[in-house]
């Protein structure tokens, strides 16, 4: 018998089963626009991460750091400055450091100054212990310190320090710096010439106890960087160049 | 009969609010930590990359990557768009990241986080594994709590029916 009754109750199964299936249509859908949002927001991030790491880098001031070529040896620092500056300022930072870039954009303009004016000598430590790049930058940086611009290419690097430092980018570096570089320069970056060395300043870094960077000794003895301000700085130059 | 009919919405309003303040707690937090890593990218791969579980080429991509998947999840947590499905993927998330601390820990690794930005090595003994897995175990019970009440005030999902 096909009562009314027995129609409604049919009918309204049927209905609420399409119901079901709209709402987990629903969901599905939902589900996708979801993932689809998620995803696009992350490949358009790791592009734009992958251009800011990529793009090409930007010049920075010229200095009058005198900038004669220095030889690379083994487990020593690179000297830039007059190496007869009564006052050493001894550095250890790794060029892909975020704290280090900062400590240079305080304290980078007095310590090229106390250089210029023949107060203080730097003695450098590249360590790279964060990533390739700051390895890659740290054998550039020998090669620019042996091609005589180590001072201008140095603040480069720091001014740049989001960049990945792929070879070409740090050949560019040295071009936006001093003019073409030269086949020796590129080959010296492309080759990694001074890989050992690199090595050779992370195995002396730890010999030496350094376990955080950026470290700064001013004639060997360690300064509090996190207390640091800039005048406090000037005066320890200055005392230090004294006496 | 007529105390149960009184009590049952005010319990339903109550749990909305609740879920109000998980979203937008979860949502937060979860855009905060997505930016704070976002704009320093090189420490987000240097976090990824201290775990030493992923290849050094996935580790980049995932230090890049990681802080936007982020900052969408919690953005549309913070909207209430699509609260229950967008819970369920934070849930997934979290426990990835437990399952990392953990491992770290597990592995006698002495690295930050990185959850907030930072990251990397720490000197043995500055670790703070406990702190972090019981910050993100509570982040994963109000996950938990969304998926199971996703309805919430000042949401742009549909009410119920």
């Amino acid at each position: 018998m096909n009562s009314p009754k027995n129609l409604n109750a049919r009918e309204r199964a049927r209905l609420a089963a399409e119901q079901a299936a709209a709402r987990k249509r629903d969901r599905r859908i939902l589900i996708a626009v979801v993932a689809a949002f998620v995803l696009v927001v992350v490949v358009a991030g790791i592009g734009f991460q992958a251009w800011r790491a990529y793009r090409s880098p930007s010049a920075i001031p010229s200095s009058s750091v005198s900038a004669i070529p220095v030889t690379i040896s083994n487990g020593q620092p690179i000297v830039l400055g007059t190496s007869r500056a009564p006052t050493t300022i001894t550095l250890y930072e790794d060029f892909h450091c975020p704290h280090c870039a900062d400590f240079e954009e305080q304290f980078g303009p007095i310590i090229t100054q106390a250089q210029e004016s023949g107060a203080a000598h730097l003695e450098l430590y590249p360590m790279s212990f964060i990533d390739e790049g700051s390895a890659a930058a740290a054998n550039a940086m020998a090669c620019a310190t042996e091609a005589g611009f180590g001072p201008a290419f140095y603040r480069g690097l720091f001014a740049n320090h989001t960049l990945q430092w792929s070879d070409q980018q740090l050949i560019e570096l040295a071009a936006k710096i001093g003019g073409s570089p030269s086949e020796a320069f590129q080959t010296c970056v492309t080759n990694k010439a001074h890989a050992d060395w690199v090595s050779s300043v992370n195995a002396a870094a730890e010999k030496n106890g350094i376990v955080q960077t950026p470290t700064m000794l001013i004639n060997g003895k360690s300064v509090d960087i996190a207390n640091l301000t800039p005048d406090a700085l000037m005066a320890m130059i200055t005392n230090a160049t004294q006496r | 009969m007529s105390q149960s009919v009184a009590t049952e919405p005010r319990r339903a309003e109550a749990a909305r609010w609740v879920s109000t303040g998980a979203r937008l707690v979860l949502g937060g937090v979860l855009v905060v930590a997505g930016a704070l890593k976002a704009i320093d990218p090189q420490s987000s791969v240097a976090a990824v990359d201290a775990y030493e579980l992923l290849p050094a080429p996935v580790a980049t991509v995932v230090g890049w990557g990681l802080p936007f998947a982020e900052i969408a999840l919690g953005s549309l947590l913070l909207a209430g768009i699509a609260t229950r499905v967008v819970a369920a993927a934070t849930a997934v998330l979290l426990v990835i990241f437990i399952i990392a601390v953990a491992s770290a820990a597990a592995r006698g690794l002495s690295i930050d986080c990185g959850c907030f930005g930072g990251g990397g090595q720490v000197p043995p003994g500055e670790t703070a594994y406990g702190t972090e897995l019981v910050r993100d175990a509570g982040l994963l019970l109000l996950a938990a709590w969304l998926v199971w009440k996703p309805q919430s005030r000042f949401a742009l999902d549909r009410s119920p029916q």
